[in-house]
């Protein structure tokens, strides 16, 4: 009895769960998982190519995102980077194009230094902008 | 085994110059000790960052001719040759000299008037992303075809050139083998287009050697503790300060010993201490960039993909690039002075001493977060003086014949094995 009141519980939980969170659709690649972030508003999975990112080099980041319930459709995104301890970002400017379903490809990305860089993702949507970061690190 | 005062009681020392004796007893006291002690492991994978040498390079996709053995050959005839210039009285090679390691040896250097900025070796140049101290080329051949025609340089023009080259039977042949075409057949800017690029495929031969460095950096990386032992004692202490609390490596970074981009250290921008003349850097070397024909995103560019342009195509114009010089590869710098783009600094110890002193009320307020002032010790500063040193490739800078073996150009010669053969 008093398992299957936890078990119900437990469905209910997950209902009401599933209910507010999404997934942001961009397949494993070669067994790999895309790299995940979340916001009040949004969840964003990203990964680059090349993987790993050299220094020096363009590289690309494919990103897919959706909006959690209650949150506005994506307008459209923003994608940059930062070095916080340098106070600088990158010296080239990305192009986002959007393939649809929430896809996107940003072109022109290049970190030139090894040290920590922070993703910048800005989703702009219905006059509001939500701003996603994370951080890597470069050796 | 038999100690150092031993050897010197026997006047061993005395047979060796003052160098190999450093060297060896660099070697011997460190043979027993577990080779690379002194470096964190961050710091080793910092260092093996910088190699292998030599890098791998393709030809140039913007540059058809790029590789191509007759480029080479007329872009080195044209190189040296003074009848480019509409006085007759400069080449390319006045300031970029063999012997000088490609460059001069002097602050600044003067063609029909003085010019604003130091002369960058040729050394490595296929490897860069940017050329001149501003970046205001994208390609090699579009910076090479800048010298001549600005006024304090070569001071010709397109016409000049275009008329020299058809007029000049050898050159003309020679042009036509590498080109397939005729320059009679080209119009002036076509002609002036093809004699940048026939001469960045010369300076695309223009490599530097192995160093003392590299030969201690693959020793690191094939774990030869007894070969990464030889490498001087002081060079090391200055190594790790390179690649650890200098964090000099930060912008000189990987295998070039460059980030091949832009940052303000502090050198002063005024031209002869004069405030009305300024020099913007990297800040007037992308606005001359843009306005630019001969960019990669123009009509001129040889790659169908365009994925040469792609840096172009990006380029992000910043408020900090005002007073941004590129930053120069560390390979062979012992042979590159005077130093800086205004070329202040008569030697490296100047360089470390102002990196030591720097005087961060200079720095742009929204620029490089991480320059700060080393406070080196005396010692420390000669270390990392060492260090660098060990970057010059061992032999020095090759002396260039001004003779030329080849045979006289006949246009319907068959090709010679190898030759590459191009569509116009």
């Amino acid at each position: 009895m008093k398992t299957t009141l936890l078990t119900i519980l437990f469905g209910v939980f997950s209902a009401v769960s599933t209910v507010w969170a999404c997934t942001p659709d961009l397949p494993a690649v070669q067994g790999k998982k895309a790299q995940t972030i979340d916001s009040k508003k949004y969840a964003l999975a990203y990964r680059t190519q090349p993987e790993p990112v050299v220094i020096g080099q363009h590289f690309v980041v494919e990103l897919a995102l959706c909006a959690k319930d209650g949150a506005a459709a994506p307008e459209s995104v923003r994608v940059d980077a930062f070095m916080p301890e340098h106070r600088h970002g990158m010296n080239y400017k990305t192009k986002v194009t959007s393939s649809g379903a929430g896809k996107y490809r940003a072109e022109g990305l290049m970190f030139h230094m090894p040290g920590r860089w922070e993703y910048i993702f800005e989703v702009r949507a219905a006059g509001t902008t939500e701003r996603m970061t994370t951080s890597v690190v470069l050796q | 085994m038999m100690g150092t005062r031993k050897l010197l009681k026997y006047g061993v020392a005395g047979l060796l110059t003052a160098g190999l004796v450093a060297s060896w007893l660099a070697g011997v006291t460190h043979a027993n000790e577990p080779g690379v002690i002194e470096f964190t492991q961050a710091e080793i994978n910092r260092i093996l960052s910088h190699g292998p040498w030599p890098m791998k390079w393709a030809p140039d996709a913007s540059n058809r001719v790029s590789a191509n053995g007759h480029a080479i050959d007329l872009g080195e005839r044209l190189f040296f040759d003074e009848k480019l210039s509409v006085k007759e009285n400069v080449s390319c090679g006045t300031c970029h000299i063999a012997e000088y390691n490609w460059t001069d040896g002097v602050k600044r250097n003067k063609g029909q008037a003085m010019v604003d900025r130091n002369t960058p070796t040729l050394m490595n140049m296929r490897h860069h992303r940017w050329f001149a101290l501003d970046g205001a080329a994208d390609s090699l051949w579009s910076q090479s075809m800048r010298p001549i025609v600005d006024p304090r340089e070569l001071a010709s023009n397109a016409t000049h050139v275009a008329q020299y080259v058809r007029k000049d039977a050898d050159l003309s042949c020679r042009y036509e083998k590498t080109f397939g075409v005729n320059p009679a057949k080209q119009d002036d800017e076509s002609v002036l287009v093809g004699v940048g690029k026939v001469m960045a495929a010369f300076q695309e031969t223009l490599l530097t050697d192995l160093t003392p460095f590299d030969a201690f950096r693959d020793a690191l990386a094939r774990g030869d503790h007894n070969a990464a032992s030889l490498y001087p004692r002081d060079a090391r202490r200055g190594l790790k300060i390179f690649v650890g609390k200098g964090q000099c490596s930060t912008c000189h970074t990987g295998p070039m010993f460059t980030n091949g981009e832009f940052h303000d250290i502090g050198v002063p921008h005024f031209i002869d201490g004069d405030s009305k003349k300024v020099d913007g850097g990297r800040h007037d070397g992308i606005k001359k960039l843009m306005a630019s024909k001969f960019n990669l995103l123009g009509p001129y560019n040889d790659d169908a993909t365009r994925a040469s342009a792609t840096k172009t195509t990006h380029l992000k114009p910043e408020h900090r690039n005002f007073g941004e010089f590129k930053v120069p590869s560390l390979r062979n710098v012992g042979y590159t002075g005077p130093y800086m783009h205004n070329g202040e600094m008569l030697s490296l110890n100047d360089v470390v001493r102002h990196y030591s002193e720097l005087n961060v009320d200079r720095l742009h307020s929204d620029g490089e977060g991480i320059l700060k002032p080393l406070k080196l010790t005396q010692r420390e500063s000669a270390d990392l003086v060492a260090f660098l040193q060990t970057l010059n490739m061992d032999r020095a800078p090759p002396w260039r014949g001004k003779e030329y073996a080849h045979p006289p150009c006949v246009i319907n010669m068959p090709a010679a094995a190898g030759d590459a053969h191009y569509a116009p």
